[in-house]
């Protein structure tokens, strides 16, 4: 954080961009062209915050060093410093960064009642940014005790306590606050590291705060009651208060990340946090719902707008290498071979799959194993958006207002916000979903894993370039819209769905594009179809259902839309939601193989094949 | 009074009647010749009954046009104690007749009926001589048998029957049957159906029970209400407030109030785990011993029986309003975050609802009074309906004996719900084609089928 | 990209080691600064508190609360055993008493008259600390553990399984790619850790635990055998603390895959000497590794040179393991690095490099499928 907000916008040509993530770094590099900033080189390299290297700058460097090689644009001098300001053909303007390496920023909150003050408080560390820990609350049906040996246990970045309502309870948070104290949770970065806790509770409980953790080795911060009511969540405030203290007490104590700081030319934030924001601004700049995946090694981040309120959860097990075999072992392994056409050997799955454990960095070589790898994905996707789905509810704890006619239609609080109905968009990144080597892959897997209904956009971010985004945001909005919309999201083309269920061989609904002209014709239940429709086209569709399916007017109602196009295109997806696959190995096998050829989803012999590349500025 | 008690009186009705035109028959000299009685009467107990009913047959009189047969029926009991009989069953009629009036009129029960019991005292005329032979009926010409119904059934009958001309001139007497006690066998047969009904209701719920015992799920809808009440705890928690439960205004005689007590240990027990405050005014002393058992027996579950304050349940007044009033105070001085209204409650319901909707709790309520039902709906958060909240104990603590029997009730509304639809279409049917020339054996079909219903099933 | 992948695990002939021995509540240590320890030398020691059942006998006579004590057959204090009547009711004339049985051993702690509730604490637990690592008390942390100080050759598992544990060392295999099978381990093996070669199999893990073995060491190990022996599939990483009898320890990795010949070769220099293994694993943050330490006495039986991690520089002749499938496990030299990224079996584009394998034959594999291995 040198020297923020030195230069001039618009004199800025060159931008360098990195996000550590915890296996890799990826770097970017966007430089203007022609007038407008476009992403035009990238680089990978290992995340170096573990032993031996325990500094995250050798990474950075690396990574920035590919750019270089494969950019021929000189962009670190012999000393391994990033050179500034750019000239003609060395260096760049800013740079910036974002950070998910050491396992980001790790919290542990805590609040009076867990679906309420708690789960507020949750929302706000994962809308953060955070890995929430731990949730400690008055009823998580541990004793004290209990609850003070996982304090112990854990090791958080940071607390973030809340509870009671403004004027509400003081006495339950101040003996959540008493637990706290003496446990003492010892934080990662050695002892001479005052543990931050951050209090968004009941104001009339800030003096007892003050008494609780004033005897030192606390670093206590008072911000906004995120909950001042139970009807009403007030999260920004302690979201920003957490940003603070993350850059404040936890970047400068990560190894090599006091280097890092001093030569980013931004705040570094976490990666998760400035997906967020990206997220939120898209939702609200089109006033559509979005939901947002990142699938990684280690987690699965999902973000959700529905209705402007934005939800994050990371399920903490859910990814593609260090918890693949966590995914295998949650969803089981028939379960996975659902989504595979072809046999496979089990006992060389298994070993497969807890090596990709042990070592996580490799990449499938043949066909096989990517058509095992994208089933796993598809499981990991589909447990996370489960989770996600739980976790994204409207507040409990609220008074409803009822009249006489919801007599036998009482619908309790806390239900899901996320209807796959009202889904707009639906953005996909990390590894697995952007490497695809086919576009089509990432399609159908978002499809089969999100089961979206109705009409709904699907894009990728082409080379996960949305964390870096969310920082550049903050510093040049300009080069990060532009890059945004030419760059970042790649769209993969438009779902149409019914949902609703039949038997095979029925009707399920019928559809024209521009009045027939640009095709037409009818889906029976079970089926799948693709049309084509480019990226930079698009069409008004007219989709009639049959009785009993709904695409979003209803059940059984016309829906007419204008559909985006993409570089798959369109997919007529008329297999019913809940999307129900055959239960015999056989039959499932086969309905897999009919998605394969109707989609072109695994071309076996095919003399182009569309690479990782395609979707970016190239 | 019973439906034995009423054939009785029925039958002394047409007793009176019978000697009536009994005496004008024998004073009109002007018709021809009385017709030839019956022949071969007998006599035989109703097998397979309660008691009471006897079987008789005869053969037909040799006279061909006659008006029918008229039954008569003797009991072996001295003159005095059938008088006394008789005497005592007008008065109970009169009794009740006058009783039913003077309620009517708006005099108290008790009143009325001491009242009553006087009048029949004082205008019920004494039965001082009773005819040897009642009659029990006239049967058509071309029925041979009778059923002797109401009789009593631990004295011996004798039977005679008589023909009745086409002028109404009755024959001499037929032979008389022996003596013949009509008493009870050990199975009453015209009871079977509803011992089929009670054989397949109970069947459902022990196999039901067995099933859930023996590991299968048993599915229970969710009930929005109680899974709402770790919501409205939860509330009172954050805010710092207490709970207040209302277990109705009735006794603990009220199966509503055992089902409202229910209730109470499971929010007593989520309270006890968030450790929260929970207040319980009761209106009937009984119902604070009950509830103050409850709760404390909650908080010892969750382990917290150190949080267990009985001074919380208490007892405020047996007077409807006069506990509504303090209730409503109190709501609106210590603004409770959560309410519970969970048994009988009458005219106070929207009261109570109303002013904790006005201080912004959260309020659940359960009752199976019908018509505070809307009340509660509108101005309550979440309202357990009637069989919701009887269902509440088998669903709180999901216990597969509890399960079982529920699901086994559910199989006996079924079937009762079935043969409602059934019974409600054969009427219909039966009304629609009444008077239908072309529907006539429809309609007849229909009236035997709905007799068969309305007398058999429910008679039974 | 000029580095390949390593998975930073320690293979040393000598080194210093540090082993924290802390109890997880507060306690008492039992050694001082400067004792010498042995591996089963008990360092710090202290007691938690038992289980406290409760037992609602009333419900279960079908009693009244207030009844209870009169029914008790124990007394507040007493010790009880499991299954023992505790509790009878006086049923009808003296006929069908119904008994109540302690549903564990410990103390009565409390009748309840008001319940009908009887808790039984069950016995305190006490936690020992062992040295495990033998050697010397470097410095004492009072009241939490101490730490244990010696010069040891450490070599760092990538998998484990089981809790620490400490034996001589016992070579079973005749060479460091020869599969880990039941015949050969013997009885004598009682006590041991036994390093195998190639894979183990199933069998011959049950086999070691049947001879009492401390601990398995080989280089691979299937997925279906360690679900076999663990009762379930592993998901996440974060091993440790299972209770198999043995311990686990993978060198290199799933499958049919031998041990690394050095590590192998210097398991087989440390044969007959005592060794200390840890099976606790946990990949990702706070990266713990298991590991196997043979304490050196005097350091100088080993040709002592502390192994650093590689620089994991890729050249062209650089002895590399491919770690992937479908050549997971083969051994070879980087033949040709091209510069440009090529399109795989799979359809993706990733840089690649040719390995010339021991058999002969050349591969094109992923840089990212590689690793470095010491010569």
């Amino acid at each position: 954080m040198s020297s923020e907000s030195t230069f001039n916008p618009a004199d800025v040509k060159v931008i360098l961009a990195t996000d550590c993530g915890s296996t890799t770094t990826k770097a970017i590099m966007i430089e203007q062209v022609d007038g407008v900033y476009r992403q035009t080189w990238r680089g990978e390299a290992p995340t170096t915050v573990e032993e031996p290297f325990a500094d995250v700058t050798v990474g950075v460097i690396n990574s920035l060093t590919e750019i270089q090689e494969v950019s021929g644009r000189r962009l670190l001098d012999d000393q391994g410093r990033i050179i500034r300001p750019a000239t003609a053909d060395e260096g760049c303007d800013i740079y910036i960064s974002t950070s998910s390496a050491g396992g980001g920023l790790q919290m542990m909150v805590a609040g009076v009642v867990r679906e309420m003050t708690a789960a507020s408080a949750k929302r706000a560390a994962l809308g953060a940014g955070a890995i929430v820990m731990d949730t400690i609350a008055s009823n998580d049906k541990r004793r004290p005790h209990e609850q003070i040996q996982r304090i112990r246990e854990l090791r958080p970045d940071m607390v973030l306590i809340s509870g009671g309502t403004d004027g509400g309870d003081t006495k339950k948070v101040t003996e959540i606050a008493e637990l706290i104290a003496p446990a003492k949770p010892r934080p990662r970065f050695g002892k001479a590291y005052e543990l931050p806790i951050i209090f968004a509770g009941n104001e009339k409980a800030q003096p007892e705060m003050n008494r609780v953790f004033g005897d030192g080795g606390f670093d206590l911060k008072i911000t906004d009651n995120l909950r001042p009511s139970l009807e009403q969540e007030n999260l920004g405030p302690a979201r920003d208060m957490i940003h603070d203290v993350f850059l404040e007490h936890v970047m400068a104590h990560a190894p090599g990340y006091d280097k890092l700081m001093s030569i980013t030319d931004a705040p570094i934030m976490p990666t998760p946090g400035a997906v967020g924001d990206i997220l939120q601004t898209i939702a609200k700049g089109r006033g559509i719902n979005a939901v947002g995946v990142d699938i990684g090694g280690a987690t699965t981040d999902v973000f959700s707008v529905f209705d402007g309120t934005f939800n994050r959860t990371v399920s903490a097990n859910l990814g593609m290498s260090y918890s693949i075999s966590n995914v295998c072992a949650e969803a089981t392994l028939p379960t996975i071979l659902r989504w595979v056409h072809i046999d496979m050997d089990e006992r060389e799955l298994r070993n497969r799959v807890k090596n990709k454990m042990i070592r996580p960095t490799t990449i499938p070589q043949t066909l096989e194993a990517l058509v095992f790898e994208q089933a796993v994905a598809r499981e990991a996707l589909r447990l996370a958006y489960k989770q996600h789905k739980e976790f994204a509810t409207t507040l409990k704890g609220v008074q409803q207002q009822r009249t006489v006619g919801d007599t036998f239609s009482q619908q309790s609080g806390g239900e899901t916000i996320v209807d796959n109905m009202k889904l707009d968009l639906l953005v996909a990144s990390g590894g697995v979903l952007s490497h695809a080597p086919r576009m089509h892959q990432t399609a159908m897997l978002l499809i089969d894993a999100f089961e979206p209904e109705g009409v709904t956009e699907l894009a990728k971010d082409s080379i996960f370039m949305m964390p870096h985004l969310g920082v550049l945001a903050s510093v040049h909005e300009q080069a990060a819209m532009e890059v945004f919309e030419r760059d970042c999201l790649v769209y993969l083309g438009t779902c149409v769905a019914a949902k609703g269920a039949g038997k095979p061989g029925k009707s399920c609904f019928s559809w024209s594009l521009d009045g027939g002209s640009r095709g037409s014709g009818e889906l029976q239940f079970g089926d799948l179809e693709h049309v084509e429709l480019g990226p930079d086209e698009s069409a008004e569709i007219e989709i009639r259902p049959a009785r009993g399916f709904d695409v979003g007017a209803g059940p059984g109602k016309v829906l007419k839309r204008t559909v985006r196009g993409g570089t798959v295109g369109l997919i007529l997806d008329a297999r019913g939601r809940p999307l129900a696959l055959p239960e015999e190995r056989q039959a499932c096998r086969s309905a897999m193989q009919k998605v394969i050829d109707q989609i072109g989803l695994y071309p076996a012999a095919e003399s182009t094949p569309v690479t990782q590349e395609s979707g970016s500025s190239d | 009074m019973n439906r034995a008690g009423q054939r009785i009186a029925l039958a002394l009705n047409a007793l009176l009647l019978a000697g009536l035109t009994g005496v004008a028959a024998a004073s009109s000299p002007l018709t021809g010749a009385p017709p030839a009685p019956p022949s071969g009467v007998s006599a035989e107990d109703k097998p397979w009954d309660g008691g009471g009913t006897v079987l008789l047959r005869w053969e037909a009189s040799s006279t061909e046009e006659i008006k029918g047969y008229e039954v008569f029926a003797h009991q072996e009991v001295s003159g005095s104690v059938a008088a006394a009989e008789a005497e005592q069953s007008a008065k109970d009629e009169a009794e009740a007749q006058t009783e039913a009036i003077l309620e009517g009129e708006g005099v108290a029960p008790e009143d009325a009926e001491q009242q009553a019991g006087e009048r029949a005292a004082r205008d019920v005329a004494p039965v001082t001589d009773v005819p040897k032979w009642n009659s029990l009926g006239v049967v058509p010409p071309d029925q041979l048998e009778f059923i002797a119904s109401g009789l009593d059934k631990s004295t011996p009958y004798r039977f005679m029957v008589r023909a009745i001309g086409s002028d109404g001139e009755a024959s001499a007497d037929s032979n008389v049957t022996p003596a013949l006690v009509p008493y009870a066998q050990w199975f009453d047969g015209a009871k079977l159906p509803l011992f089929c009904i009670l054989f397949v209701i109970c069947g459902a719920v022990f196999l039901y029970v067995m099933l859930a015992r023996s590991g299968m799920p048993m599915k229970i809808r969710t009930i929005a209400g109680l899974k709402a009440v770790d919501e409205a705890v939860g509330r009172a928690t954050e805010m710092g407030r207490s709970i207040l439960y209302i277990n109705g205004i009735q006794d603990m005689d009220d199966l509503q109030t055992v089902a409202g007590v229910t209730v109470l240990g499971h929010v007593a027990k989520t309270a006890a785990e968030y450790d929260a405050k929970i207040e319980v005014p009761t209106s009937r002393s009984l119902v604070m011993t009950a509830a103050r058992e409850a709760v404390q027996s909650s908080y010892y579950t969750a382990g917290r029986p150190d949080a267990y304050n009985p001074d919380l349940i208490y007892y405020v007044t047996d007077e409807q309003f006069g506990f509504v009033a303090y209730v409503s105070g109190m709501m609106t001085r210590e603004k409770p975050a959560a309410c519970f209204y969970m048994g009988a409650f009458f005219a106070e319901s929207l009261i109570l609802a109303e002013t904790g909707n006005s201080v912004g709790a959260i309020q659940i309520a359960g009752t199976a009074q019908p018509s505070q039902l809307p009340f509660f709906v509108a101005a309550c958060d979440y309202t357990l309906i009637g069989e919701e909240f009887f269902a509440a104990s088998a669903y709180l603590s999901g216990q597969p004996d509890q399960l079982g029997s529920l699901k086994g009730q559910d199989v006996g509304k079924i079937i009762v719900g079935v043969f409602i639809i059934i019974g409600v279409g054969l009427a219909t049917v039966q009304a629609a084609t009444a008077g239908m020339p072309s529907m006539e054996s429809l309609h007849e079909g229909a009236t035997s089928a709905v007799d068969f219903l309305v007398n058999t099933i429910l008679g039974s | 990209m000029a580095k390949a992948y390593t998975p930073g695990l320690k293979v040393s002939a000598s080194t210093e080691h540090e082993a924290h021995r802390i109890l997880p509540i507060q306690g008492e240590v039992k050694v001082a600064e400067g004792d010498l320890v042995d591996a089963d030398t008990i360092v710090a020691e202290t007691f938690m508190d038992g289980d406290v059942t409760p037992l609602n006998v009333a419900n279960l006579l079908s009693a009244q609360p207030g009844e209870v004590p009169g029914l008790m057959l124990k007394q507040e204090g007493d010790s009880v055993e499991k299954d023992e009547p505790i509790a009878r009711s006086k049923g009808i004339f003296g006929m069908f008493k119904n008994e109540c049985k302690a549903p564990a051993s410990g103390t009565l702690q409390a009748i309840s008259k008001t319940t009908g509730q009887v808790m039984i604490a069950g016995p305190m637990i006490p936690v020992q600390v062992k040295a495990y690592l033998p050697g010397r008390v470097d410095s004492v942390l009072p009241g939490e553990g101490v730490v244990v100080k010696n010069t040891v050759t450490l070599i760092q598992g990538i998998f484990g399984v089981g809790g620490e544990t400490s034996g001589r060392i016992v070579i079973a295999t005749s060479s460091h790619d020869e599969e880990l099978r039941a015949e050969l381990i013997t009885e004598e093996m009682s006590g041991a850790i036994i390093i195998g070669g190639g894979r183990m199999t199933a069998e011959a893990i049950q086999k070691a635990r049947e001879v009492g073995a401390s601990a398995i060491v080989s280089g691979g190990l299937d997925d279906s055998d360690l679900k076999q022996i663990l009762g379930y599939d592993l998901g996440v990483a974060i091993t440790g603390t299972e209770k198999l009898g043995v311990t686990v320890v993978v060198t290199e990795g799933f499958g049919e895959i031998g041990m690394a010949r050095r590590t192998y070769e210097l398991l087989s220099a440390r044969a007959g000497r005592q060794a200390s293994v840890n099976g606790a694993t946990q990949i990702r943050a706070g990266v713990m590794r298991p590991e196997i330490l043979i304490p050196v006495e005097d350091g100088s039986d080993f040709d002592g040179d502390a192994i650093e991690t590689e620089s994991g520089v890729l050249e062209l002749g650089t002895p590399i393991r491919i770690i992937r499938d479908p050549f997971f496990g083969m051994i070879g030299t980087v033949a040709a690095l091209p510069e440009a990224p090529q399109v795989l079996g799979s359809g993706s584009k990733s840089r690649v490099l040719d390995v010339a394998l021991e058999s002969g034959d050349t591969v094109t594999v992923p840089r990212a499928n590689v690793e470095l291995i010491e010569t």
